[in-house]
């Protein structure tokens, strides 16, 4: 709920501020997009530990209305969504948050060694005990079974 | 074109068991883990196309990602397990039959069953419980994932120790037996070189696989070669085991004589009554077997006469 009165506050600011400004897309786009939207993105941000930035379910939510207030933003600005300053913007988020997260991110991928390894000797090794077991069992079978 | 070799394969396998179940003189124990292992090709085959045409040629399955499809590729590698460790079950018995025990027939086949069933569900479990932790893609179709080598792994330790019994198979009859035993050590001479032709051929595939040539000419040869090796392994076992074996081919020629000469003889009954200078000493005169199928011709072939001779005799020669 408190998201949702955040989103109305910013909007009345929005049309308050750019009700003078209808022509077309300037350079206040940029500024628009970082008073508004990174403000509120930094707050959810700081929120989680440092180490969660780069867990994907833990920020896809705040990172998704980041997306959507510039969006908004370039409608109420007469710009075309996506442009040149959001990419920048997106640009320069991406490097101060998430520089050091791992390339394959939300890829599946193998589990570490110390994992995959024990995986795969241990049938190895349970196959080679059981070939033995039934050649000494098949040497023996003359009287025993 | 997978399902094509697969389907082949499945034919070819069941025209063997049917061969196999049919000629009960056929039958000891080496043609009883003859049969598991074509069974467990045919399953192998058939789990395979339906796996093809099902899932992989399907793309809107793989998107819901039922929890079905994921069975079906736990079964799919529990049958590629048993065909490998049947092929290994085929090498133990030979060890045990003739390094081991030195040709004393009427081993105990329940380990082999056990080894043959039972013991592949070992790494298919494996796998399926580490690929539903770790890398659990749709359907499990993905296979650039390491864990694969859990079913792989097993199944080449297999095919290595099944050479490496097979080898010593060979050096012991070379060495040891050609002296004191050489009518029996030809006779397994030829029942192991079925074995030891295939279990190569079989198992050259895992090895080649990583390495695809760059160039565009040996790229396709690898190309056409890997999909022989691969999808045409059943025809390559019944082929191998079955229709090149000695003893099927001359049960085969033996039955078909018998019925060319059941044929000849009705119609030679059906000439006889027909005709009227037909006289009875010719009939006596001539082998049962030995009817020509003109009836106008009353030849007594000689030659045909020599032909069966021979075949009778060779069926009793070779045991491959």
């Amino acid at each position: 709920m408190a998201s949702v009165s955040w989103r109305h506050a910013l909007f009345f600011l929005l049309v308050v501020n750019l009700s003078v400004l209808t022509t077309a897309c300037s350079s206040h786009y940029g500024n628009a997009i970082e008073e508004f939207c990174l403000a509120k993105f930094k707050l959810d941000m700081e929120v989680l530990d440092q180490r969660q930035w780069c867990s994907w379910e833990d920020t896809v939510e705040s990172y998704g209305e980041l997306t959507n207030c510039t969006f908004l933003v370039a409608l109420k600005m007469n710009c075309f969504w996506p442009n040149r300053m959001v990419d920048e913007f997106f640009i320069r988020v991406h490097r101060h948050y998430f520089h050091d997260c791992s390339m394959s991110g939300r890829l599946l991928h193998d589990p570490p060694n110390q994992i995959l390894g024990p995986f795969i000797v241990v049938p190895i090794l349970v196959t080679l005990l059981m070939t033995a077991l039934v050649v000494w069992r098949s040497k023996r079978s003359e009287g025993i079974i | 074109m997978a399902i094509v070799g697969h389907a082949l394969s499945i034919v070819s396998l069941l025209i063997s068991l049917a061969i196999f179940f049919y000629f009960r003189s056929l039958c000891c124990q080496r043609i009883t883990l003859h049969k598991n292992l074509f069974c467990s090709y045919v399953l192998n085959s058939a789990f395979t196309i339906i796996n093809l045409i099902t899932v992989v040629n399907n793309p809107k399955v793989v998107q819901r990602n039922p929890i079905g499809c994921k069975v079906l590729h736990f079964f799919h590698m529990y049958m590629l397990g048993c065909n490998y460790f049947w092929m290994l079950c085929e090498g133990i018995y030979l060890h045990t039959l003739i390094v081991v025990a030195v040709f004393a027939e009427e081993q105990h086949l329940h380990w082999y069953y056990l080894l043959g069933w039972g013991f592949p569900l070992v790494p298919a479990s494996i796998h399926a419980v580490a690929r539903k932790k770790y890398f659990d893609d749709n359907c499990w179709m993905s296979v650039d994932t390491h864990l694969l080598y859990v079913v792989h792994g097993p199944i080449m330790a297999a095919l290595l120790v099944n050479l490496f019994f097979l080898l010593n198979i060979v050096r012991v009859l070379v060495t040891k037996l050609r002296d004191t035993h050489r009518a029996e050590s030809n006779m397994y001479m030829k029942a192991v070189r079925a074995t030891l032709i295939l279990v190569p051929l079989l198992g050259i595939q895992f090895v080649i696989f990583p390495w695809r040539p760059e160039n565009r000419l040996a790229g396709e040869i690898y190309d056409y070669i890997m999909h022989i090796l691969m999808n045409y392994q059943g025809l390559l076992v019944a082929t191998i085991f079955c229709f090149f074996n000695g003893e099927v081919q001359g049960t085969l020629k033996r039955q078909w004589m018998q019925y060319k000469a059941q044929w000849g003889q009705r119609r030679r009954e059906h000439c006889s009554m027909r005709s009227t200078s037909y006289t009875a000493t010719s009939i006596t005169e001539v082998p049962a077997f030995m009817y020509h199928h003109d009836c106008n011709s009353e030849h007594s072939n000689g030659k045909q006469t020599e032909d069966s001779e021979l075949v009778a005799l060779k069926t009793g020669e070779t045991y491959a």
